[in-house]
């Protein structure tokens, strides 16, 4: 071996990391721009991992994996037998994006999340982009997520979303929004926790990238829900709502109450009197101004919504309507990331702000739509087709990885209901290189930034990067066999 | 501090005393095991199963042949029952396991160094079973069970903030252990009665069973007495796992969770009134009446019992009606 670095132009010893990592140019390689030719900002990545033995890489991968085990990062797959405590395999080679991406990707998710809460408070409110045709009516009337029973509640500053998680792909062609996730999103704990492990597995390269710091997280959350609070309160109750130990995110519920300082509360520890919120404790019952739920609309109170929940609070909802306490997100905010709503966040962002939108859509074909659904039937097999109230990667087809058989049975689903599907082109996500068993290998990525909104719209330089473990498969969500890894930001 | 968090923390030490208490009857009774006679051992079985107010497997406990063989295959099946058996809630697995669910309901309370110590513990013998503890005579597990506890209680102690939750955890342990230290000397005066002529080991064996062997024989004798054995597990003021000792730390952790709660005061008194009666009427009774010994350890272990009650109805599940606000 030279003693000298390594260039991308000579050939790569045998046992290197990256020996039998082929550049696939179909498909945007976040690492390399052509075969063994890393980019500008990967090159010193790329010099310390094909520098490592592969046995060191491997004592890293394992390393971080019983991390992960013994702080019990765990999450559970539904409809699982066995499986309720799994950790989201980590993968330990971090992908780096530059400065001048990550503040495109910023700017394109304030401008989303602006727009998107301008949204929710119309058509929760007055209706004009409805009478002014720019979304159909029966749309968004007809969505099962549309909450009436928010129409004409008052939202501290408008604010409907406070938090979300936004899924952006990237192809050949550039950063898309996959999905918004506007409910209860979830994955920060993993973004965190995936850099807890790669800090300390590849310290020196991190310092040597001056990579940006999320750590802050927690405190931009709790303050983002400060500032949500009913009333101008110096010191605000909050509290986070979780299902409870069996939710697949107990384990993000809890390191989320830990890291804001604020208790973390399943519904029998609350209950509502004279309109207020309160929480038991041990010396006495203690007011609740704001609550982070992480409880979906339907379960959040058996009084409004679906009466045979167990995981809510009997007239929570009665005192968010007087106004004595704050619910983020705020219920009914499912309707905006609908896929068929999704469809028209581009008319939206026009609509509300009088911009072009930075960050573009998939395109999307509507079944409701008598040219969509035949657009989608005639193609299923190049096509991704999703149901509208779905996520999490559940009962979707991908075309081009099922057989006739499943075509066909799906497609008489669509025909029973088709404005309960759409349909998109099967992207070309990008990838990055994974550790496999036979050294690097490229897998296709996304990446999960999570954007606050308060008094003002907060975003910590990072993101969940989902990685799809299978070689070839696009499928990145963890319930469907996803693992994660670290996204590094660089400073400008 | 949430109700719910408070109640997590308490029972988490409750079962992880009950797990140590487990591990180290069995360890105690394992020394037996390497010299003592058949007949001697049924007995010690006996204390140790009347002790935890269960009937061994096949409900019924007596050897009657006097060899090895058949010795260990005994001691093989009452230690799967006390360790793993799945049917019986007390098992120092299933009370690792408790311990260890109730952990995850209070994780964000608890520092993650009390987590990760309590999480392996469970990990580590989550799919165990007999006969891969028993090449060691099975020895090691309830030593190494025992010393990840005490650990466990060791990182709690040096990393907690003193407040509540702390004095939650103390309650739990304190509780647990004056119940299972009232039982084990009522087993004891049941298996091995003051007025037979005793068996020294059988005396000293329970003072070991409550860490107090070495301390008993610095402060009181070398002469393992009945009645001054009992006296001293009781009532000794300074030995760890002696029952005023435990009421001691018990009221003190009442006195502090009950500032801001007068509902609390119950349970205080009852406390209170326990430990008086140790200081002002234990002292004057007839140490070879065992019958009456018998019938204070039942009251103190009521009382425990029902010390329990009060700290669930005054914490954990109190009527609103009757709450402070």
């Amino acid at each position: 071996m030279p003693d000298s670095p390594q260039t991308g132009d000579e050939p790569l010893p045998e046992q290197s990391l990256f020996a039998d990592y082929r550049y696939d140019p179909r498909f945007y390689d976040e690492m390399f721009e052509a075969q063994a030719a890393p980019r500008e900002h990967c090159r010193d990545l790329w010099n310390v991992l094909d520098g490592m033995a592969p046995e060191e890489i491997a004592a890293m991968q394992e390393r971080a994996e019983r991390s992960f085990l013994q702080e019990g990062i765990t999450f559970a797959v539904y409809g699982e037998e066995g499986a309720q405590e799994r950790i989201i395999p980590i993968d330990v080679l971090p992908r780096i994006v530059d400065a001048a991406t990550w503040d495109f990707i910023e700017r394109g998710l304030r401008q989303r999340i602006r727009a998107l809460n301008l949204f929710l408070a119309d058509i929760y409110g007055r209706g004009r982009i409805l009478s002014d045709g720019v979304i159909p009516v029966d749309m968004i009337l007809g969505c099962p997520q549309y909450r009436i029973e928010m129409r004409g509640v008052s939202v501290p500053r408008g604010i409907y979303v406070a938090l979300c998680g936004t899924d952006l792909v990237r192809t050949n062609d550039g950063f898309m929004v996959l999905e918004d996730n506007l409910r209860v999103p979830s994955g920060v704990s993993y973004m965190l926790a995936n850099r807890g492990a790669m800090r300390a597995a590849l310290n020196k390269l991190f310092r040597q990238y001056r990579v940006r710091a999320i750590e802050h997280y927690g405190n931009l959350l709790r303050q983002t829900l400060s500032e949500l609070a009913p009333r101008a309160i110096a010191d605000p109750c909050i509290v986070l709502l979780t299902p409870g130990v069996h939710n697949s995110a107990y384990y993000e519920h809890m390191f989320l109450a830990r890291e804001m300082g604020v208790e973390l509360v399943q519904g029998r520890d609350l209950l509502v009197h004279d309109g207020f919120v309160y929480m038991r404790t041990i010396s006495g019952l203690r007011k609740v101004d704001v609550i982070y739920r992480r409880v979906d609309d339907d379960f959040l109170d058996p009084l409004a919504f679906r009466p045979d929940s167990q995981l809510g609070v009997p007239g929570l909802f009665y005192a968010y309507r007087l106004g004595n306490v704050v619910i983020a997100n705020a219920p009914g905010t499912g309707v905006a990331d609908d896929k068929s709503v999704y469809a028209f966040v581009p008319d939206i962002i026009r609509y509300y702000l009088s911009e072009e939108p930075l960050l573009a859509n998939v395109d999307t074909h509507l079944c409701r739509n008598p040219d969509g659904l035949e657009y989608t039937l005639d193609n299923l097999e190049n096509l991704v087709v999703k149901m509208v109230g779905e996520s999490g990667g559940y009962g979707m087809l991908v075309g081009p990885a099922s057989t006739p058989a499943q075509r066909d049975a799906y497609a008489k689903e669509i025909l029973k209901d088709p404005a309960n599907f759409i349909s998109q082109p099967v992207l070309d996500l990008s990838c990055a290189p994974c550790l496999t068993e036979k050294g690097a290998s490229p897998r296709h990525v996304d990446l999960r930034p999570f954007v606050l909104t308060g008094r003002e719209t907060r975003l910590v330089p990072g993101a969940f990067c989902r990685v799809a473990l299978v070689e070839g498969s696009l499928v990145v969500n963890s319930s469907q066999g996803g693992g994660g890894k670290d996204l590094w930001v660089l400073p400008e | 501090m949430l109700s719910r968090n408070a109640q997590g923390l308490y029972w988490i030490s409750r079962y992880l005393e009950r797990a140590g208490h487990g591990c180290r009857l069995v360890q105690i009774q394992y020394r037996a095991l390497q010299d003592r006679t058949v007949q001697e051992l049924d007995r010690t079985w006996l204390r140790l199963y009347r002790s935890l107010g269960r009937e061994p497997l096949g409900g019924r406990l007596g050897s009657n042949r006097d060899d090895d063989d058949f010795l260990f295959a005994d001691a093989y099946t009452l230690t799967d029952d006390l360790a793993f058996e799945p049917n019986n809630a007390d098992s120092i697995r299933n009370c690792i396991a408790a311990a260890r669910e109730n952990a995850r309901q209070v994780r964000n309370v608890i520092g993650n160094e009390m987590w990760t110590s309590l999480n392996l513990l469970y990990l580590g013998m989550r799919d165990l079973a007999v006969q891969d503890i028993w090449a060691d005579r099975a020895g090691g597990f309830f030593v190494n069970t025992q010393d990840s506890i005490r650990g466990f209680f060791g990182i709690a102690d040096n990393s907690m903030y003193r407040d509540n939750g702390w004095h939650f955890l103390q309650l739990g342990r304190f509780v647990e252990r004056a119940q299972h230290m009232t039982a084990l000397l009522d087993a004891q005066l049941e298996v091995f009665p003051t007025d037979r002529r005793h068996v020294e080991r059988d005396w000293r064996s329970l003072l070991q069973i409550a860490f107090a062997r070495v301390a008993y024989s610095r402060m009181k004798s070398l002469d393992f007495q009945p009645g001054a054995v009992i006296d001293f597990l009781v009532s000794d003021r300074l030995l760890s796992h002696s029952i005023r000792y435990s009421l001691e730390h018990i009221s003190g952790s009442l006195d502090v969770v009950s500032e801001r709660r007068p509902l609390a005061v119950g349970a205080r008194r009852r406390a209170g009134r326990v430990a008086a009666s140790l200081d002002y009427d234990w002292p004057n009774r007839d140490p070879g009446d065992d019958a009456a010994t018998r019938a204070t350890l039942g009251s103190i272990r009521d009382a425990c019992r029902r010390l329990n009650e009060d700290i669930e109805a005054s914490y954990f599940n109190y009527d609103i009606e009757d709450t402070p606000r």
